[in-house]
């Protein structure tokens, strides 16, 4: 039985579109208020540096310089950068300003002048003497003894260790037919949104301050400004117009916003802070470089029989999220491919003096998945089966556990497994590597993974959404849901007029204002659709409902002849009162007494992906080229097909970037990263891409989403991975186990099988 | 030490003063006040600041704005023809908007203009052609798919 839907599925066009394209949007920077001042951070050149004095009176002397502030001026207590409803997975280690380094861009002190040229020369005014302290960059370096103490935990260690165990993993390695193990690690990609950070502050004369953010978090941020800064929450408004991109960096606060709150509070001017690109690179956050041991018992028909891994991650300076991600990276990998319930994995994160670390769509789940997914295809190798029919003897489904401890429902990851296979005539075109020859050789590789629908059970899941009848008929849908650009408000307002029975253009999205919008704890974890969505789905019910009662009342009819459909009240199938006859208001109840709300608070689900690559190796200089990916998700059901699609197709592009040419490249001696620009650090752009070919399955819709939907805004960054990597271990016959996979580490593994075969 | 610079800006006379070292890019967003040019990074490695200066595609955080002193510069805030009630959006724009080729935005007017120089030359261009031309615009949010479809879709002409 194929439903019909009215919008729910197809691609109106955005409700944002129209300011995008014509440059009307506006975005942090945007903000021009009369008298703003310019506030600017001064940042520690070395990766870990106690300071040892610090003079600002030639700053503060300077003409057009209206405050300065050092670690001294702020408040001292700790803070993880969120606030603490989250602290769970994260660590509280941060501070506003810092007066110990720990990686090169830490933030010592700041002012706010009425230029940003006169900004920089403030800073370079200000004379700080440091203490350079040894430093570290290398995860089993720092877990040493007499290793340089970051943070003084025990072995550099962000948070005691993630264990999780069931079964009885020994024992049944002792009688595997098989045992494959294997070191697996990932790079240091960074998240490069095209909006640098950016905050302006704004005291109104009662004491209100306003703060716009590129942020993916408001309610967060005005949380943890009143909880660092001792600001009551009420008297914090936050707002967000629009922003451009954030990929998870921008789920945190970092020391601009609380800076910038302080210096507009001393200054009593609005102060506005934007990130240089540079500093973007130095001073947000990376992904977490992750090293993944791994190791599986399997039986000689290839069912895998237990699974036993540590997965160990840097987290840089501080810590941020490295507690959730390292967290979610273990313990994903009790799921995706079965392995008989026996598991051992344990998971850490270790401070180092680089870059911070924090959370970068697909949180963990990219490097474990990673691993995972390469060494299935080792296992594969091993009993002689085709990589795809190996994976779909193993997959999980209906019924296994998920990571989140609950059971699956369907089979989704074989049908995505299946229908890609199917779209790349996979069983036709993949071959072993030993028939390649050639200069230039063709591979094919396969990738999958899975992600929640949120961040259940790590944190509370909750989403509102607010719905006010106007008395024309149309709806003002207010909703706490962030849109970093992905289309979130969009599908709000197709889920709203979907099941109202209104048209789309008559739900006008009012967002991005904490004084207005309900409660959301932000955009990340994939959560917008599934959880925001249902939140708008169960409010439009109760406001149909409500709408049907008066109708019911108007047309003396029962309320079970009722429904609405195209704006109007059907009556036994036919068309009776325009909603805007009903609710206008004259002789009934007046209109702006229609209102809905709903807080929804979710459980998880789970979608899936299977991504097929095919690529291209040059031998002789070992550059690759990905020519073509075949993507198959499963969401559940599509609220917007544009919005899916684009999600995947943007994922694969940063997902392809993190295997082959992105690395955020540290110099081992003074931990400065070498190349923080957009010339030095590689990402594929328009002449770089494959040709992509979606598709979008709805086999496991879920009824705790909005019409049965899921997530998809991480799937696709995790799935390409693997599927580029064991596509070019099937070109060239050597396994690769690391990413990115430079054209130097293509050439290496070349020569060491060359070397190895002799 | 400020000079006087006089530009013409989507048609119109603007005459500002700035001082020799504030980029084009600076000058239209705060002195002649028109922010939806985008600075992504202020060196020249993203092109999300491009407009058309005399005719040609440059990043203005490049230019001077005193070398852009009695040149003709189109924004983005240009290609939309002001009607009575609202906006004709120029067929780019139309498309960008029917085949979902913005996300977040940002990128946008940057990726806009630079595919009107293209166009503005070359009406019929090939897919390599166009992805030619948007080679220095960054993205990262959409993987291109959809912005190399909407410009490809566009036909000047028609």
């Amino acid at each position: 039985m194929h439903k019909t839907y009215a919008v729910v599925g197809s691609s109106p066009t955005k409700i944002d579109g129209i300011e995008k394209v014509t440059g009307s949007a506006t975005y942090g920077a945007d903000y021009n208020w009369p008298g703003t001042l310019y506030g600017r951070i001064k940042r520690s050149p070395y990766a870990h540096a106690q300071v040892v004095s610090i003079d600002t009176t030639k700053a503060l002397v300077l003409d057009g310089v209206n405050a300065v502030l050092t670690f001294k001026d702020v408040p001292r207590a700790k803070h993880a950068g969120l606030p603490a409803p989250r602290a769970g997975s994260l660590a509280v280690d941060q501070n506003v300003l810092t007066d110990k380094a720990r990686f090169v861009g830490d933030g010592i002190a700041a002012v706010a002048a009425v230029s940003e040229e006169i900004a920089e020369v403030a800073l370079d005014l200000i004379e700080i003497e440091y203490e350079l302290l040894p430093l570290v960059l290398d995860i089993t370096e720092a877990t040493k003894p007499g290793a340089p103490h970051i943070h003084g935990t025990e072995k550099n260690e962000v948070m005691p260790p993630v264990v999780v165990e069931r079964g009885d993993v020994a024992a049944e390695f002792a009688k595997a037919d098989h045992i494959v193990e294997g070191t697996y690690t990932t790079g240091r990609p960074i998240h490069c949104y095209m909006e640098p950070n950016v905050c302006v502050c704004k005291f109104d004369q009662n004491g209100k301050l306003t703060i716009w953010s590129s942020t993916q978090t408001p309610f967060s941020v005005r949380q943890s400004i009143s909880e660092v800064l001792s600001i009551p929450l009420h008297k914090i408004q936050v707002i967000v117009e629009h922003m451009g991109g954030g990929f998870g960096a921008k789920q945190d606060l970092y020391q601009h916003e609380y800076v910038c709150v302080l210096l507009a509070r001393k200054t009593g001017r609005p102060v506005k802070m934007e990130y240089s690109r540079k500093e973007t690179f130095l001073a947000t956050r990376t992904r977490h470089p992750v090293t993944v041991r791994l190791k599986h018992g399997l039986k000689k028909d290839g069912t895998l029989t237990a699974r036993e891994g540590t997965y160990i991650s840097d987290s840089g300076g501080y810590g941020s999220h490295g507690p959730g991600v390292t967290a979610v990276g273990t313990i994903n990998l009790t799921s995706l491919y079965q392995c008989s319930e026996n598991w051992k994995l344990e998971g850490r994160s270790v401070y180092t003096n680089a870059p911070v670390a924090g959370a970068y769509r697909g949180f963990g789940a990219v490097q474990g998945f990673f691993a995972l997914d390469v060494q299935m295809d080792e296992m594969a190798e091993v009993v002689g089966m085709d990589p795809v029919a190996f994976r779909l003897k193993n997959a999980v489904g209906e019924g296994d556990p998920s990571p989140s401890g609950h059971p699956l429902h369907g089979y989704s990851l074989a049908k995505c497994l299946q229908r890609g296979a199917e779209e790349m005539n996979w069983a036709a075109k993949w071959q072993q590597p030993e028939v390649k020859s050639g200069f230039v050789r063709t591979g094919l590789g396969v990738g999958t993974e899975m992600h929640s629908s949120g961040a259940y059970p790590d944190i509370k899941e909750i989403s509102g959404a607010i719905l006010k009848m106007n008395e024309d008929g149309s709806v003002n849908l207010l909703t706490g849901v962030a849109d970093l650009g992905t289309g979130a408000l969009t599908a709000m307002a197709q889920i709203a007029a979907e099941e109202l029975g209104i048209y789309f253009e008559d739900i006008i999205v009012i967002a991005g204002d904490t004084d207005v919008a309900p409660y959301d704890i932000g955009a990340y974890a994939s959560r917008t659709t599934h959880i925001g969505g249902k939140a708008v789905q169960k409010a439009a019910t109760k406001l149909k409902q409500k709408l049907l009662t008066l109708a019911a009342e108007r047309l003396e009819t029962p309320i079970s002849d009722l429904d609405i459909h195209n704006g109007k009240i059907i009556e036994q199938g036919k068309p009776a009162l325009s909603v805007q006859d009903l609710v206008k208001g004259d002789g009934g109840t007046p209109a702006s007494a229609i209102i809905s709300e709903v807080t929804h608070e979710s459980k998880v689900a789970y979608s899936f992906a299977a991504h097929f690559a095919e690529v291209e190796v040059d031998t002789e200089t070992g550059q690759i080229e990905v020519k073509q990916v075949v993507a198959v998700h499963e969401v559940g059901k599509i609220i917007n097909q544009k919005g899916v699609e684009g999600q995947i197709e943007g994922g694969i592009q940063q997902g392809l970037g993190h295997s082959i040419t992105e690395d955020l490249i540290l110099d081992p001696e003074t931990g400065q990263p070498l190349n923080p620009s957009f010339v030095d650090y590689k990402m594929p752009l328009s002449m770089d891409m494959p040709s992509i070919k979606t598709i979008i399955l709805e086999e496991e819709p879920d009824p705790g989403g909005p019409f049965g939907a899921k997530g998809v805004g991480e799937d696709p960054i995790i799935a390409i991975g693997p599927a580029i990597a064991n596509a070019v271990s099937n070109a060239i016959g050597v396994r690769i186990r690391d990413l990115p996979i430079t054209p130097e580490r293509v050439l290496e593994a070349m020569e060491e099988k060359r070397l190895a075969d002799l | 030490m400020k000079r006087l610079v006089t530009f013409t800006v989507n048609g119109e006379m603007q005459k500002v003063t700035v001082e020799p070292y504030r980029s084009l890019l600076d000058v239209l967003r705060n002195e002649v006040g028109l922010t939806g040019t985008k600075k992504g990074c202020d060196v020249g490695d993203c092109s999300a600041c491009t407009v058309i200066l005399n005719g040609q595609p440059v990043n203005s955080c490049l230019v001077l704005g005193v070398e852009a002193d009695g040149m003709v510069i189109e924004t983005i805030e240009g290609l939309a023809q002001k009607m009575e009630d609202g906006y004709a959006l120029h067929p780019l724009q139309k498309n960008f908007l029917k085949y979902g080729a913005a996300q977040c935005g940002f990128c946008t007017p940057g990726m806009i203009m630079a595919a009107k120089a293209l166009l503005d030359g070359n009406p019929h261009p090939t897919e390599a052609e166009v992805r030619f031309a948007i080679a220095g615009n960054i993205c990262r949010c959409t993987g291109f798919a959809k912005i190399v479809e909407a410009i490809l879709r566009t036909n000047v002409d028609g």
